[in-house]
């Protein structure tokens, strides 16, 4: 006699890029079983490498969302949208949510991606200084280009490249302030910097490296007065682009072993049976470097994504996470697989 | 075209305060100057066993019916709020407890069952109301405090009608609810800043003028007050009540008096013996106390006394369901009782109507020496309106009666036929002028008088009495284009306002239709029905009952059989089931 297999229930925190395809695959290998998705962003999948894009106004929002709404639907997975997740319990396998919701799991994919990283010299600034997550975040930058002719941003990693050309495109003159730190937990090299300084001086980028941020102040008029080593600049807006830090905080006391991000083997299991990190939160063991590494950027969250849900569901099946690709920013090619050391 | 067309629903367990913060909802959003048109369904049972559900359609412009769908929804309860999921438009926002008081297993939450798209907003209303009054009764107050943080209505309105309603407690009762709706307010703006629009922020130059926010139950009382009513006699029931309440406060102060009587039965007694006496009286019930009163009802058409009975109808038959709307007393109200006993029955179709037709209600028994039937329902009398009401005009409220001649004295015959049917009547105490009142078939004296000839030509006078009433009665209002319909809709009572906005959904998109309210049930405009129905294709007769009880009466007047559309969901019918009918019969 066979006896149906009662039905499993799989659990992605996070609908990024990763999450998304983890739970796209998810659903794919497993046709029987349930899938949800937690997302505290309120919309469904949006890609954030096409913020800048959206910004400059090349594209619209619609194409911003890479899963629409339907998708989710089509495939039988059930998308909570503005629902977070406030702490995991691997013992019980529970998920339990902001309004108090457990939900139980039999396997958990954590991809919960990044928060914009906000260095220590920039934090009492915060106020005043925009980053570039969400599409929220991007709606924020409109409303404001729409009311100032120059910008400063601060920092330098991939998504501010994107940024200087959106509003190189815009008209706007831009100030940028290069940071060895922007591409945080990594450290960028003097060669690199020399590189990515000269490219963005060749799209007309008014570009600040050797400079250290002392003073940012409000001026009656709009605008702010920016004191940069020697340097004063008075641009209409600032922005930091400093890179993500995994936003893992509720997991702080899941049991879960979290370095700079959740630290998991080469197939993304966090040593916990049926418990998977993936994607921007996810630090990764390599076996041959006997290192972690990390992964950013779009096509290795996709990579990453499927990769944790491959394994979560077989258990026997085992798919390596690699990164899959290098990534072009107009003149400056970054191979993250040397990414490892922090 | 509206800018502002938002519908509002608030959904708890009887007992978490949901209908009283849908009043004050109402009462806030008037205050901005916004049309509100608000209904609350609610279980028969006071607390603890049932879903109550508020829904709010807020404009700036005038509505005519609730809406189909729901734009904001507030759950005080997530396990009843459940079942308004899928009445929510697509984007809908949902406002929630974040912080219910433990752990919930999943599903149980409404979190869990919304769609992706809605926008949810996680508010503590619990701990907030706990953090503020000591307790989580004020929780709803937080809710709207949420609410009104989210889509920029002014807090002074909310404060304002919060004192109102809590004035009688003490200030310290404001205080604390004044502040627990300052910290739902507070916590949107705090926690959610993404998600404050300022789409309710009053505009420039709005005022509520001479709006009034009123229910039906209000407006008929009002209707009332103003017709110079002195008496009523009445016996609780829902949906009625609310007219008892009113008047047992308002009516003292002008002379008048309010008695609970024992039954219906007494009350209707009462009413006819008020009238009979020379003094405006009332009574209001709903079906299985209109079934009561009936052989009293058909008392006064025999006897010619006047009465003014409101009928609230409700769900049936037999007790049926007390808190659920439906239009399923026509033929009763219309019929009802032994013999021949045509009497007149108005069946208003919004707020305004309530108070015009209960207002003249008492002038047209005089006239016509009948009892005289307001015919509303659930919904009508509990739902309300922003409106501004004409005061009733002097000739619809002035007095009806016929008093007998002087010449006649001594030789008075109450019951004399005439040609119009009406037969001057006295009242007790002018000399000479004494008749007997019998239920009795009687002759011109008011003797008994059971022979053929005597039952024929009474029969005759009090049906040509009722027939010319309908020079007095209102006429049927056409709504829609001249000429030729596609499809012609039929309507009345409450359902009217769902017909008057499919069919003008209908005619955006380039249909021809058409709608034809019907206010006086009986006796009817025949002249004028058919003539509507002769330039209808199809006729389309939409009513909250399952026989078609207006089909009934009036459908034989179109040369085909008109189409029904029937529900008895408790619930009124939505524009967009009749559009839908239209659509499928004008295609």
């Amino acid at each position: 006699m066979v006896r149906a297999m009662a039905e499993r229930h799989f659990v992605v925190i996070g609908n990024g890029p990763a999450g998304n395809r983890a739970a796209r695959t998810l659903r794919e290998k497993a046709p029987g079983d349930r899938v949800t998705v937690v997302s505290k962003a309120r919309q469904s999948c949006y890609s954030p490498h096409r913020l800048p894009d959206f910004i400059a106004g090349r594209i619209t929002e619609e194409k911003v969302l890479v899963c629409p709404y339907e998708a989710y639907r089509d495939e039988r997975i059930k998308l909570r949208c503005s629902q977070e997740a406030v702490s995991v319990d691997l013992e019980r396998g529970q998920v339990v949510l902001g309004h108090k919701e457990v939900v139980p799991y039999d396997g958990l994919i954590i991809a919960v991606g990044g928060r914009p990283f906000v260095p220590e010299r920039l934090a009492p600034f915060g106020d005043v200084v925009l980053t570039l997550k969400t599409l929220e975040d991007a709606k924020a930058w409109i409303e404001r280009l729409e009311q100032v002719d120059s910008v400063l941003l601060v920092g330098g990693d991939l998504t501010s490249f994107s940024v200087a050309r959106a509003l190189i495109h815009l008209g706007k003159k831009v100030h940028f302030l290069l940071d060895g730190d922007a591409f945080w937990p990594l450290r960028a090299d003097d060669e690199l910097l020399a590189t990515v300084a000269d490219s963005l001086s060749g799209m007309g980028v008014d570009v600040i490296s050797d400079g250290e941020l002392k003073g940012i102040a409000a001026l009656a008029g709009g605008g702010y007065e920016v004191q940069v080593g020697d340097w004063t600049v008075q641009p209409g807006m600032i922005g930091a682009f400093c890179g993500l830090v995994p936003d893992v905080g509720f997991l702080a006391r899941s049991g879960l072993r979290i370095d700079r991000g959740i630290l998991v083997d080469e197939y993304l299991n966090t040593g916990f049976p049926g418990v998977f990190a993936t994607g921007d939160c996810a630090q990764i063991y390599h076996p041959e470097l006997r290192d972690y590494w990390v992964s950013v950027g779009y096509e290795n969250a996709l990579a990453l994504g499927r990769t944790a849900a491959l394994n979560l569901p077989c258990g026997e099946e085992r798919e390596m996470a690699e990164p899959e690709s290098v990534f072009e920013v107009k003149g400056v090619s970054l191979d993250t697989s040397w990414w490892k050391g922090f | 075209m509206r800018a502002i067309d938002l519908t509002v629903e608030i959904c708890g367990m009887s007992g978490d305060g949901t209908i009283a913060a849908g009043a004050l909802l109402n009462a806030a959003m008037a205050k901005t100057g916004l049309s509100v048109m608000a209904f609350d369904t609610y279980p028969a049972e006071i607390r603890g066993f049932g879903r109550c559900v508020t829904r709010s359609r807020i404009g700036d412009e005038s509505m005519v019916a609730l809406a189909d769908r729901t734009q904001v929804l507030i759950s005080l309860d997530d396990e009843q709020s459940r079942s308004r999921i899928p009445f929510l438009e697509p984007d809908a926002t949902v406002f929630l407890d974040s912080r219910p008081p433990a752990l919930v297993a999943e599903g149980q939450s409404l979190a869990a069952h919304v769609e992706p798209e809605n926008s949810l907003i996680g508010v503590p209303f619990g701990d907030l109301s706990s953090q503020v009054a000591g307790s989580k009764r004020s929780k709803n107050i937080v809710a709207l405090g949420a609410f009104a943080g989210a889509f920029g209505v002014p807090p002074e309105a909310f404060r304002e009608v919060i004192t109102v309603k809590f004035r009688s407690k003490g200030g310290k009762v404001v205080d604390v609810n004044v502040q627990c709706f300052d910290a739902g307010y507070r916590y949107v703006h705090e926690n959610h800043p993404d998600r404050v629009t300022g789409l309710l922020s009053p505009k420039e130059g709005a005022g509520t003028g001479d709006r009034q926010l009123l229910s039906g139950s209000v407006a008929i009382s009002r209707g009332a007050l103003d017709a110079g009513v002195k008496r009523y006699f009445g016996y609780p029931i829902t949906p009625a009540t609310p007219i008892m309440e009113y008047l047992a406060r308002a009516l003292p102060e002008r002379g008048g008096a309010v008695v609970q009587m024992e039954d219906e039965i007494s009350s209707i007694g009462a009413v006819l013996g008020s009238f009979y006496a020379g003094t405006r009286a009332m009574t209001a019930t709903s079906g299985p106390g209109f079934a009561l009163m009936t052989e009293l009802i058909t008392h006064g058409v025999m006897a010619e006394i006047p009465a003014v009975i409101v009928n609230a109808q409700r769900g049936g038959p037999s007790t049926g369901l007390p808190t659920k709307t439906e239009q399923s007393d026509l033929q009763a109200a219309v019929f009802g009782g032994p013999g021949d006993s045509a009497r007149i029955v108005l069946a208003p179709t919004d707020v305004c109507e309530c108070y015009r037709y209960t207002a003249g209600s008492f002038r047209l028994a005089e006239k016509y020496q009948t009892p005289v039937i307001v015919l509303t329902d659930f919904f009508l009398n509990n739902r309300v309106e922003t409106v501004t009401l004409a005061p009733a005009a002097e000739q619809e409220i002035a007095d009806g009666n016929v008093y007998p001649d002087e010449s006649k004295k001594g030789g008075y015959r109450r019951y004399e036929i005439t040609e119009s049917g009406i037969s001057p009547r006295s009242v007790p105490g002018q000399e000479g002028f004494t008749y007997s009142a019998t239920g009795l078939e009687h002759a011109e004296t008011g003797l008994p008088d059971y022979t053929p000839e005597n039952h024929m030509s009474m029969s005759e006078k009090r049906q040509r009495k009722i027939a010319g009433a309908l020079r007095d009665l209102p006429a049927p209002e056409e709504f829609g284009d001249d000429g030729p319909l596609d499809v012609g809709v039929v309507a009345w009572g409450s359902t009217f306002g769902s017909a008057l906005e499919a069919v003008l959904r209908a005619r955006a998109e380039g249909m021809k239709a058409g709608t034809l309210k019907i206010v006086t049930l009986f006796p009817y405009h025949a002249d004028r029905i058919r003539s509507f129905m002769a330039r209808c294709r199809r006729v389309l007769i939409p009513e909250l009952n399952m026989d078609g009880q207006l089909a009934n009466l009036v459908g034989h007047l179109n040369s085909e059989e008109v189409i029904r559309l029937n529900r008895v969901t408790g619930v009124p019918l939505s524009p967009r089931e009749i559009y839908e009918k239209i659509r499928e019969l004008g295609g």
